[in-house]
């Protein structure tokens, strides 16, 4: 009857049970190293960040001054790099939105069971492998008009008369810019997703098509709720990266033509590099740093509640 | 060690005795070259560590003379080479942590406007007849406006220019105020390359005298530059007039501020007072002309509008244009045949092409400052430059052109460029001397680009850049 009772008792209010003397310090003790990094490779870099941020910090001359809110009121009031910012949320949006579309649709095809999918398996996980860098200096001598494969190709094969001049007009650029983005991490999506399918059960689906479920309808109702959670993980890492994303966008465009491919990396790069202004640079970090925690507070609502799916 | 600007207490009788006897045995062993140093530098350092640029500044010409400079100062000199970027990062970060690890860094002049008080000041030094040798020093051998766009700085005014003149002074630069930072290694200036093949073909020429009425040769002015360039654009051939540099980065300024310099304005693009000068008639006019060879002319292959250095260098040399502007030689590709000559960048009032240059400086924190100068003094002298040549040093001393112009072998090697070079350096004009100039240059070629590619004309284009180089100018502290 004790026994019942106690299993009746809400857990809340369930006894804990009593630690051993020392355990607490064990604990500390076992978590100190993983602490030290920690506080060593994370907080105390961002401590310094935000202290620089209100300093006019001049590393190569008489030290540093404080300086107020000087510096936010600099970056906050420069009308370059609210465009930076929209451009990167743009970009952001417009690179994983495909990447996910398009990943998917690779899992799709490479979940399917054929003796070829191992190769080309092996074949879309290629652009992984090249460093972004590397991806941007082989995009910009592929869409050279004078030079490059891609106009002369589509000439060649009478898809277009003229050459474009792919990274001397805006629309252009971008879709360059996105197109080298989607090529190098659509690959990386769709493993992802591509494990998502594998781990599928097929019980739900045999179910659906005893009940006459159409593929598009096996697809919709079955298929994708059940890779919500890949979905969602997929996303929330794409979209950190996409957010960080300079070396590519600084070989292929260097944030041209004029300022149209300009990103929020390559400011916080020219200020803090370039011209080595300290302050305004940290301060457009913390600025950057607090945007993209807000965003990702929210993605990581969507990966939580997507991946109740999981627990259950 | 007495010095002054080592900043270090003086000698006591006991250690200045120790000192000589030191010095004086010391030099029984040296070489001549390095006895002119040993009166005010008691200990030889085993090595020296010097920071270099990878391909900018061709760290292969260092290297050639490395073992020269062993063998002649007994002295382990470290070479660390590092690409552009990373090398500015590099030396910024060793000055602003007052490091003492390399005695001897590589300056590009856009950098050296926030290194005056980190940059060790070397006019003393080189008044200092025991710590110069005068046949290697000989200062007056240096291009004037090398060596004064170079290295002549005011500490506490770096943004000023030395009001040049034709004589190398250290004694008059120290008593206006300025002093000499360094001495100057590698001197890049904008020079025009042809095909010399297509050049003296005799159909060309015969051509184009029937045409334009003229002998066919290299364009001396602009509006002659622009009449050839239109003559070789023949795009169903693949073949266009000449490369242009309009996409977006440092590469579209510099073509802008030569134009601006050869149309009668002020090169520099923004004056010592902070005046936005390439906002002018001058202006307008250059950037016009520059607009008309691309959209108008079209005598430059499509894509030109984002073409950077590298993507110049590519097109001359896959065949694709007859001539090209750049600031090195250049180099056909295997399956284009034909050969290569050098010009001056035309003038239109005047000739004023974009030179960027490099200076051999010594780190302020050194503990090996005085032997540094001397390896400085060694490494940018008459005969390392004239040696460096066959690596394609591009040098700053007069006597190294002149070798290198008599010089066969050179010749057959990189044709005329170095007589064109030379000749180029003479005339060339630098950077305003800005702190922030990574800001104002991109402000600037942000309006050049956009005008070449049709989305602004170039005066409201101009003078939108010359309101935000002012808003920058004012951020940095430089106006009010």
């Amino acid at each position: 009857m004790a026994a019942i009772a106690a299993r009746l008792v809400p857990t809340k209010f369930a006894r804990r049970p009593r630690r051993p003397i020392g355990t607490g310090a064990l604990a500390w003790g076992l978590l100190a190293p993983a602490l030290v990094i920690l506080l060593a490779m994370t907080i105390a870099p961002t401590m310094y960040l935000v202290g620089a941020s209100f300093q006019h910090v001049n590393l190569l001359g008489t030290g540093s001054t404080f300086v107020g809110f000087r510096n936010y009121l600099e970056v906050l009031s420069d009308p370059s790099i609210g465009w930076s910012a929209a451009a990167t949320l743009l970009f952001v949006a417009l690179a994983v939105g495909i990447e996910l579309l398009l990943g998917l649709a690779l899992a799709l095809l490479l979940s399917r069971k054929m003796r070829e999918i191992n190769l080309l398996t092996a074949l879309f996980v290629v652009p992984l492998g090249v460093a972004p860098v590397v991806s941007a200096l082989v995009f910009r001598v592929l869409l050279n008009p004078a030079y490059g494969w891609l106009d002369w190709y589509l000439q060649s094969w009478g898809l277009m008369g003229n050459p474009v001049d792919w990274l001397s007009q805006p629309v252009t650029a971008w879709i360059a810019l996105i197109g080298l983005d989607v090529w190098q991490w659509t690959p990386f999506v769709a493993l992802i997703l591509l494990a998502g399918l594998q781990g599928i059960p097929s019980e739900p689906k045999e179910a659906a098509v005893v009940d006459g479920a159409s593929p598009i309808a096996l697809f919709w109702y079955v298929t994708l709720p059940l890779l919500r959670p890949f979905i969602a993980i997929a996303l929330v890492l794409r979209a950190i990266e996409a957010f960080k994303t300079f070396g590519s966008v600084w070989i292929l465009t260097a944030g041209g033509p004029g300022t149209s491919t300009e990103l929020i990396t390559l400011d916080l790069y020219r200020v803090a590099l370039q011209d080595f202004n300290v302050g305004a640079a940290a301060a457009l970090g913390i600025c950057f740093l607090l945007c993209l925690s807000v965003v990702m507070t929210e993605l990581l609502n969507v990966l939580g509640r997507n991946t109740d799916i999981l627990e259950d | 060690m007495t010095r002054k600007t080592t900043g270090r207490p003086q000698l006591t009788r006991r250690q200045a005795l120790i000192s000589a006897v030191g010095t004086a045995a010391t030099a029984t062993i040296l070489p001549d070259g390095a006895r002119a140093a040993t009166s005010a530098i008691p200990a030889k350092p085993a090595r020296l560590n010097m920071l270099y640029a990878t391909v900018e500044a061709d760290s292969d010409a260092i290297k050639l003379a490395l073992p020269d400079f062993q063998r002649e100062f007994g002295i382990a000199l470290h070479l660390d080479t590092m690409p552009y970027d990373s090398l500015q990062q590099k030396a910024f970060a060793e000055l602003a942590s007052q490091s003492s690890y390399y005695d001897i860094i590589l300056v590009d002049t856009p950098w050296m406007p926030a290194l005056t008080r980190k940059i060790q000041p070397i006019t003393d030094m080189l008044l200092d007849s025991s710590l110069t040798n005068a046949t290697t020093l000989d200062i007056q051998d240096f291009i004037p406006k090398v060596f004064f766009d170079t290295c002549v700085y005011k500490t506490d005014a770096s943004y000023l220019h030395w009001p040049g003149a034709e004589t190398i002074d250290p004694r008059a630069i120290k008593q206006a105020g300025f002093e000499i930072y360094g001495l100057p290694i590698q001197a890049n200036a904008l020079t025009v390359a042809y095909r010399h093949d297509l050049f003296s073909q005799p159909a060309e020429q015969q051509a184009y005298k029937a045409k334009i009425g003229k002998p066919l040769s290299p364009p001396g002015t602009w509006d002659e530059f622009a009449v050839t360039a239109s003559f070789f654009t023949r795009p169903s051939k693949r073949l266009w007039g000449t490369t242009l540099m309009a996409g977006a980065g440092d590469w579209a300024t510099d073509d802008f501020k030569t134009l601006l310099a050869c149309f009668g304005g002020d090169g520099h693009m923004v004056n010592d007072k902070f005046e936005t000068v390439f906002n002018s008639p001058q202006g307008v006019s250059a950037l016009s002309f520059y607009v008309e060879l691309i959209r108008k002319l079209k005598v430059v292959p499509p894509g030109t509008t984002a073409a950077s250095w590298d993507t110049a260098a590519t097109e001359f040399g896959t065949g694709l244009t007859a001539m090209s502007m750049n600031y090195h030689t250049e180099t056909l590709s295997g399956n284009v045949h034909g050969s290569i000559g050098y010009a001056m960048v035309p003038k239109k009032v005047q000739h004023g092409p974009h030179f960027g240059t490099w200076m051999l400086s010594v780190n302020s924190y050194s503990t090996n400052k005085q032997w540094a100068m001397q390896a400085v003094q060694w490494f940018t002298g008459k005969d390392a430059q004239a040696k460096m040549l066959t690596t394609q040093l591009h040098p700053t001393r007069r006597s190294a052109y002149a070798i290198a112009t008599q010089d066969q072998t050179l010749a057959g090697k990189f044709g005329n460029f170095y007589d064109v070079l030379g000749k180029s350096l003479e005339v060339g004009v630098g950077r305003p001397r800005l702190t922030n100039y990574a800001d104002v240059d991109r402000a600037i070629w942000v309006a050049v680009n956009d005008a070449a590619r049709g989305a602004a004309e170039p005066a409201p284009a101009l003078h939108r850049a010359a309101g935000e180089v002012a808003r920058l100018l004012k951020q940095a502290g430089y106006t009010h």
